[in-house]
């Protein structure tokens, strides 16, 4: 590698990045190995995983991975490699099954991971051949936690353990389980999957940066409004023009949401309010909180209302919506972006429907959302070549930071969020602790 | 199940007419006359998984309904949108036409096609798969109730689509 520390030390700056970070597939290859190498990433979702021999493939960063659940109620994460000559094991993108099998030489492994049998195996007699080596085995990954069934892995052994990493962002997690009347939430069906263009980091930069969504998404917001406005007088503002709607909020809106900030490279805008709170309420389901939680709690669980909580660098979440993003980085330029749909067990259906119809609206690949989310990071990716600039800005508020723990507070439409980013990607980077 | 009728074929053939009339519409991107030929409880479904029964409680990929319809055609080549700074050209050949279903008074009936739909749109991409139209008579003409479009690679890592297909 041409990149020292040294230089990877020099492409941030206080208030801007150098291009390198989005466009040098050296720099992508590093940061596959010593951020999401080092980080807990997001996996999957225990209810995605219910039963004994069910399993589910993903990645972590470029390593693919299996999340299954072993006849014990044991939930492993393991790389999906077969321990003879490498082939990947699990192909599907979920099943059940008793063991994995190797379709290539037929080596097979326990839902741990463990070997199981080795077809004709004499011919490993006194080979020095050791069948608990565990270069022979699909191997765990360094460790895996998980909170309120949302497993997360870290492919190294050493590092904060996952409820320090999370911070203040477990309170989102906790927020969306919350909002079920038994305090449980599951995964429903196969995800939303979105391939994008660009590098990773384009599209997490994103999520908390509120001076983009006027521009960005006017023109749904126009259209929306006109066909709303178009409606018979007194008809009921419908569901949909109350998701979309938001999107076209004003600069002051947003500002007065406020970013906060945590280690790690974390944040979340809103807090006691988002661009989710004047959704309308379903019928039954504030019943079916309070018969549960009493009227006072449930109040202070709805008032909780963050818009995109980013746990960085895998993971996003709207705490209100039961929706989470996850992030899969490809390449430097190609990153897959797949939205997973919570259903809070034990509520009225009608607010699965409500999450669903949220994501086809914003996250569809058909979406009149996420096509110009995603067209602004192609132009990105593409024009980043160009050799009259080499340095991104990001200097939004600046200095305007006020400090509450160690949550930062910013105004809404602050560069803030980025400029956290690259403070965990550079101590992640260059090797420090994050 | 469709019960033999002499007239069968003619109907055939009218409805054959109507999916092409559909489709020229799609091919030159005229959404607002596309809407119209839908009844006023009419829907639009692209799936996202093979046999999908459920597009209230399951993602999909589209699932809208006329008003969503009036919007999209309101967004369509709008020009503050950086997704539609793009010419937006497709070409759908339907073929395989068959009748699956018919009320029994007529008035009502599902019929089944295969299609092929070259989309031009930044590059060119090729989508293929099942339509099922659920059509009613409504004075001498036909309207869709339902057109659901099973793509073969509904599950696929899509990328931006940003007209019906």
């Amino acid at each position: 590698m041409s990149y020292s520390v040294g230089r990877l030390d020099k492409l941030v700056e206080k208030n801007r990045v150098h291009r390198d970070v989005y466009t040098n597939p050296e720099v992508f290859d590093l940061e596959m190995e010593r951020l999401w190498g080092r980080a807990w990433v997001y996996v999957g979702h225990e209810s995605q995983v219910s039963q004994a021999g069910e399993f589910i493939t993903t990645s972590i960063g470029t390593e693919p991975v299996v999340l299954s659940r072993d006849k014990f109620g044991q939930v492993h994460v393991l790389y999906n490699r077969c321990g003879h000559k490498g082939a990947k094991v699990a192909a599907h993108k979920t099943g059940k099954t008793s063991m994995f099998r190797c379709p290539y030489h037929g080596w097979s492994y326990h839902l741990d991971g463990k070997l199981n049998v080795v077809p004709h195996d004499r011919g490993y007699d006194d080979t020095g051949f050791d069948r608990e080596d565990p270069q022979f085995s699909m191997q765990p990954v360094a460790r895996v936690a998980s909170h309120r069934g949302f497993v997360f892995a870290s492919l190294a052994g050493d590092g904060p353990d996952l409820k320090t990493f999370l911070g203040a962002t477990i309170a989102t997690i906790d927020n969306m389980c919350d909002r079920s009347p038994v305090g449980k939430v599951e995964v429903v069906g196969s995800s939303l999957p979105y391939m994008h263009d660009c590098n990773w980091k384009m599209f997490i930069e994103n999520l908390n940066d509120a001076v983009h969504p006027m521009v960005a998404h006017a023109s749904v917001g126009h259209a929306t409004r006109k066909v709303v406005d178009g409606l018979p007088e007194g008809a009921p503002t419908p569901g949909e023009a109350e998701i979309i709607s938001p999107f076209g909020g004003s600069y002051e809106f947003f500002d007065s949401l406020g970013c906060r900030t945590m280690p790690f490279g974390h944040s979340f805008m809103g807090g006691k309010g988002s661009i989710h709170s004047s959704y309308s309420e379903i019928p039954g389901y504030m019943e079916s909180m309070v018969a549960s939680y009493g009227q006072k709690k449930v109040d202070e669980i709805l008032s909780q209302n963050r818009h995109n909580t980013t746990v960085y660098p895998s993971f996003t979440l709207k705490d209100a919506v039961q929706v989470a993003r996850v992030c899969r980085p490809i390449a430097v330029d190609k990153t897959l972006i797949e939205s997973w749909h919570f259903r809070l067990v034990g509520a009225p259906e009608e607010m699965l429907h409500r999450t669903i119809t949220y994501s086809r609206l914003i996250n569809s690949p058909a979406s009149m959302v996420g096509p110009d989310d995603w067209d602004c990071y192609e132009r990105m990716q593409n024009s980043l070549q160009s050799e009259s600039a080499h340095w991104v800005d990001m200097r939004r508020f600046i200095g305007q930071e006020k400090l509450e723990g160690d949550v930062t507070v910013s105004p809404g439409t602050s560069d803030q969020a980025s400029r956290n980013q690259y403070k965990a990607w550079s101590a992640y980077m260059t090797g420090e602790v994050a | 199940m469709l019960t033999a009728s002499k007239n069968e074929a003619s109907d055939l053939r009218e409805i054959e007419a109507f999916l092409y009339r559909e489709a020229d519409l799609l091919d030159a991107g005229n959404l607002r006359a596309w809407r119209d030929l839908f009844t006023e409880d009419g829907t639009y479904w692209l799936p996202i998984s093979p046999d999908q029964d459920d597009p209230l409680g399951h993602i999909s990929i589209i699932y809208e309904d006329k008003m969503m319809m009036a919007i999209r055609a309101e967004n369509f080549g709008h020009r503050l949108a950086a997704s539609m700074q793009y010419a937006v050209r497709s070409s759908h050949i339907v073929a395989n036409t068959r009748l699956q279903e018919r009320s029994a008074d007529g008035s009502e009936i599902v019929v089944k096609s295969n299609f092929q739909a070259v989309i031009y749109y930044r590059t060119q991409s090729v989508y293929a798969g099942t339509c099922t139209h659920k059509l009613r008579r409504e004075e001498s003409d036909w309207r869709i109730v339902q057109k659901r479009v099973d793509l073969i690679n509904c599950d696929a890592d899509h990328k931006s689509i940003v007209i019906y297909i």
